[in-house]
């Protein structure tokens, strides 16, 4: 077999692009037709409207000009209700690391607990497999009563939907440490505090990790859903404003933003994750 | 302007909506003002003191006209210490207990007056920093009222009735001290009905309001009934957010909507829908939107209220005369407000707009501003609350409605910044042509043969 | 010398039977002793539970019965006293060869410095060969070599006594031989009492001053106690040119071929004092002990004998 070239991948990955990017323009690229009603009332609605029409699908050129103009100026501020797309992001960014340290502060301390306690891990498994299904958005109504507090209420949800998979890989990875290691452990009169930091949590680590990149891609997906909800900041409420006013060019911008940063935590988690793995 | 001097023998005290007329920029005007907020006060308490000593603007006119202005002001002076009442008034009002305050509103135009009041600069004349915050829909809003993330907010007026009386959520005492705005909603209806003029062709439609405890719903149920059509099993109507409604008429998962501008203009000019009917022709001075806060807030601080009212009240007066909603269009219109296209928002202020058939129209009404919170509307809504099975068992439909709605501050705020206000707070109307009599709501929903009750 | 530095009374492993099926003996009423210095291997088919009593002795698993004495003092659970090398060698594969001794020294003299610790470490690494592998993690080392740093764990925090769980089971021939000779060295320099699992009869007789039989499971015992009467000095590749060493090993394959399944119950021994066998000597079949009963006083006096018998 010829070894295939280090710019194979990539050449592809462009060519898949620009066809994407071909059909995308074609199959969005309307001429305007003769404007059908008089000039006076075509003024009052939109372009595609006065030929007849409906508004359209905005183009890949469209939405290239918007994303260029969101990142030439990405921190404006005009006003409570208008911020940056980059101030956006980072709002949202900050809701989910935090919500996501405080999941991380309970969920592998308690996943330490119930994988090293086959006692507490039958006791507390029901309302794990009962609460891990429900959807993070669920709780939103119920932290907004219960809170009072919009912004506390989404870095809850993220909290929450951040939780169960930490959880359950910590239990998980701490209940399956080899019990070799721990042997090891005890013959050598490790204290039980430097078996769990420097027995356990090593060899759950891996386990741990995987948990975390799955708790922070689920956080960054629902981010999104919980701002569109509560609104005032975040990447949600830039995308829910733009809905608002039906821009779809924005959203598609953002989109392609949102897409970004959730790769980009997925690469940060990933390398972390290679930080702590190791080999048998 | 909000508040007219009134030694001014041009100015007219008693009916408001009238500008004094020295300056050509209104908002340059009232920013000015706006500068000294004291000087405003004394103004005030120099215009209390004119209607007192003159209960008829005709006979104070024609004093200030026989004497000058000049000798009036000496001369009521000599009489009447105006100095120190500025003073005592001042005192009368107090401090403000907070003057960061957080308002939430939905990005429609009803919500012009809570928006408008800050670009105006109208919040710091009274010593408020106020931050206006966009929110993503009714129950959001009614929630973070609730939680007390927001002092006050712009709601839909049968929302404090329903917060009040626990209708939706627990019940909470809330207030309604001001109504946004008048009229300015519409049916739209998908382009593909533009044949079905005829409620009577509309078996099976499937319609959106904004909320359930909304005017939007209250009036599409009473139009639709009293064309024959039971709202409840004849058509289907469901709650969506506005911002969804274009995109779910463009879909095709609606049919129509009856919807706050400016859903309805931008589905015109998106080419998704046309307007069917304005709401005012349904019922000529509809309340819609209002503005709301708890009880807790009014009385546990009174001067903030105050003073937030007044602002409201300004923007009221100032949002409720045509030569300046072209200029509020273009304030409100941007991202950080409604994020609409300036035309749409425009057509909705002005009247003059598209219906989407092709046709300009010309209704300076369409949407209107009117503070006063009259009690009959409070008793409407809770009528049609009781008609639809939103509230059951027995209610005190007057006691509720002068509550909640704080006619009584809202004739004394008005009174004080300048504003005409009615003399009773009951007032009779029509909807449709039905005249609806306040003080009989139980025989007037049993007059509807189409009702849940 | 009135009592062996290491005792077992009486151990017997019992699991409970689970809905009202009887309970399940693995092994039981075992006794034996090790001296200081004594390299003791056990050697039984699988089932027998040999490392039931390596754990026990290592204080990782807990007997139903009987108990372990050693230095005179009873053990109760695990003990830097006693270092152990794991069959599936144990190594910590998140830290290096280095690391995975430095864990067990640190714990053995937690105030040493850093720099203590990883001198001594290093110089147990050397002794088994890994002078040159100091920062390699296990992954990057062979099987053999894993094992290796198993043992300098072991060795390098210096217990009183060393457990073997078969630790060559998993190697190669040629590596496995390897290391038996090092193992070899280092136990005849430092004099480590030594008690080992094998499967392997050549092992066994290389290695062991004394190899314990235990006859199959259920119920298995310790069938005999063989002494191996060869010089100390054995090599690998000289111990095979001793005339003993075929009649020991006939001894060992013929009871594990044939004699291990028929043990129990046939022969009337006392389960205390197992039978101590020289099938290395000319002539020396089956030697019966002296005393039946468990007395102290008498029990000593045979082994001092037997000892100058083989030398």
């Amino acid at each position: 077999m010829k070894p295939t070239s280090f710019w194979a991948a990539p050449i592809l990955s462009l060519l898949f692009f620009a066809a994407f990017v071909g059909v995308w323009h074609f199959s969005t690229q309307q001429t305007l037709g003769e404007v059908t009603v008089d000039p006076e009332y075509a003024a009052l609605i939109g372009a595609q409207a006065a030929t007849g029409g409906q508004s359209a699908m905005p183009g890949p050129l469209d939405v290239g000009a918007k994303l260029w103009e969101h990142i030439r100026d990405p921190f404006y501020d005009r006003g409570t209700n208008d911020k940056g797309i980059g101030t956006q992001l980072i709002y949202s960014i900050g809701r989910v690391l935090i919500g996501f340290a405080l999941a991380a502060l309970v969920a592998i301390p308690l996943g330490f607990v119930i994988g090293m306690s086959p006692l507490i891990y039958k006791a507390l498994d029901p309302f794990i497999q009962v609460l891990k299904p429900i959807s993070p958005l669920a709780w939103m109504p119920l932290a907004l009563y219960t809170i009072k507090d919009s912004n506390i209420s989404a870095v809850f949800v993220i909290f929450i939907c951040s939780l169960w998979p930490m959880l359950v890989n910590t239990a998980f990875g701490v209940a399956s440490v080899r019990k070799d290691w721990l042997n090891v452990a005890r013959t050598l009169e490790v204290s039980s505090l430097r078996t769990a930091f420097q027995v356990i949590l090593p060899a759950a680590a891996p386990t741990i990790m995987t948990g975390m990149r799955i708790s922070v891609g689920i956080a960054w997906l629902v981010i999104v859903a919980a701002e569109m909800l509560v609104g005032g900041t975040g990447i949600g409420y830039f995308v829910w404003n733009e809905w608002n006013n039906l821009s779809i060019t924005n959203i598609i911008t953002a989109i392609l933003l949102i897409g970004l940063v959730g790769m980009m935590l997925d690469t940060l988690l990933a390398q972390l994750a290679r930080a702590v793995t190791y080999k048998e | 302007m909000s508040l007219p001097n009134p030694f001014d023998p041009d100015v007219k005290l008693h009916r408001g909506g009238c500008s004094c007329g020295h300056h050509r920029n209104q908002a340059e005007h009232d920013q000015a003002h706006a500068q000294d907020q004291r000087q405003q006060q004394d103004r005030l308490v120099e215009g209390a003191v004119m209607r007192a000593l003159f209960p008829r603007d005709a006979e104070r006119r024609r004093f200030l006209k026989t004497v000058g202005t000049g000798t009036a002001l000496a001369a009521i002076s000599s009489i009447f210490p105006l100095g120190l009442a500025k003073e005592v008034f001042a005192e009368t009002n107090g401090p403000l207990e907070k003057t960061k305050l957080s308002v939430g509103f939905i990005p429609i135009t009803c919500a012009t007056p809570i928006i408008m009041a800050h670009p105006l600069g109208y919040y710091s004349k009274y010593g408020l920093d106020v931050e206006v915050v966009k929110t993503a829909g009714w129950a959001v809003v009614r929630d973070k009222s609730l939680a007390k993330e927001y002092d006050a907010a712009h709601m839909l007026s049968p929302m404090p009735l329903a917060i009040t009386i626990g209708a939706g959520s627990n019940p909470i005492p809330w207030t309604m001290p001001a109504v946004e705005n008048i009229n300015g909603q519409a049916i739209t209806l998908a382009m593909k009905h533009k044949d079905k003029r005829d409620p009577a062709d509309w078996k099976g439609f499937k319609f959106a309001v904004p909320f359930d405890y909304s005017m939007h719903n209250y009036l599409l149920r009473y139009y639709l009934a009293e064309h024959g059509l039971d709202p409840d099993r004849d058509v289907q109507i469901r709650a969506v957010p506005p911002p969804e409604m274009v995109a779910n008429l463009r879909a095709d998962n609606i049919d129509g909507f009856l919807a706050p501008d400016p859903v309805n203009q931008r589905a015109v000019y998106d080419g998704v829908g046309f307007i069917h009917l304005l709401s005012k022709e349904i019922w000529d001075g509809h309340p819609c939107c209002a503005f709301a806060a708890s009880r807790e807030f009014v009385t546990g601080m009174p001067n903030t209220y105050q003073a937030l009212l007044k602002a409201i009240l300004d923007a009221t007066a100032y949002a409720r005369k045509a030569e300046n909603r072209k200029e509020i269009a273009a304030a409100i219109a941007p991202a950080n407000y409604l994020n609409q296209p300036v035309t749409v928002v425009e057509q909705v202020l002005t009247g003059t707009f598209a219906d989407g058939l092709g046709n300009i129209v010309q209704d300076p009404e369409r949407i209107d501003f009117d503070p006063f919170p009259y009690e009959s509307f409070a008793i409407w809504i809770l009528t049609q609350m009781k008609r639809w099975g939103q509230i059951d068992g027995d209610v005190d439909y007057a006691k509720v409605a002068s509550e909640v709605f704080l006619a009584t501050d809202a004739a004394r705020l008005m009174k004080e910044v300048g504003m005409e206000v009615p003399t009773d707070p009951v007032m009779a109307f029509s909807v449709m042509g039905k005249p609806f009599d306040p003080s009989e709501p139980a025989a007037y929903i049993e007059s509807f043969p189409i009702r849940r009750t | 010398m009135s009592q062996p530095f290491l005792k077992i009374e009486g151990l017997t492993k019992r699991f409970a039977g689970t809905g009202g099926s009887p309970d399940f003996t693995v092994f039981e009423n075992i006794f034996f002793g090790i001296e200081k210095g004594e390299f003791a291997c056990i050697v039984g088919h699988s089932g027998c539970g040999k490392t039931t009593i390596l754990n026990v002795l290592a204080g990782l698993d807990e007997a139903t019965e009987g108990g372990v004495v050693m230095g005179g003092r009873e053990i109760a659970g695990p003990s830097l006293e006693r270092g152990v090398v794991f069959q599936s060698h144990a190594l910590l594969p998140w830290l290096s060869a280095l690391g995975n001794v430095a864990f067990g020294v640190r714990s053995r003299w937690p105030r040493w410095s850093s720099k203590e610790i990883e001198a001594h470490s290093v110089r147990y690494l050397e002794m088994v060969g890994l002078g040159a592998a100091l920062h390699k993690k296990p992954a990057e080392l062979s099987g053999g070599m894993k094992q290796r740093v198993g043992i300098a764990r072991a060795f390098a925090i210096e217990p009183k006594m060393l457990l073997l769980d078969e630790p060559f089971g998993a190697l190669d021939a040629l590596t496995r031989g390897t290391i038996q000779d090092e193992l070899l060295s280092i136990v005849q320099a430092t004099h480590q009492t030594v008690f080992m699992i094998t499967h392997d009869v050549d092992e066994a007789i290389l290695l062991a001053d004394k190899v314990l039989l235990m006859s199959n499971g259920p119920y298995a015992k310790i069938a005999e106690i063989v002494e191996i009467t060869m010089p100390r000095d054995r090599t690998r590749a000289t111990v095979h040119h001793d005339p003993q060493y075929y009649r020991i090993r006939n001894h060992l394959v013929d009871f594990l071929v044939n004699r291990s399944k028929t043990y129990a119950g046939e022969q009337g021994d006392d389960p205390v004092h197992p039978p101590i066998v020289r099938p290395g000597l000319d002539g020396g079949a089956r030697v019966v002990p002296l005393t039946k009963t468990p007395a102290t006083s008498n029990q000593a006096s045979p082994e001092p004998a037997l000892r100058n018998a083989s030398n």
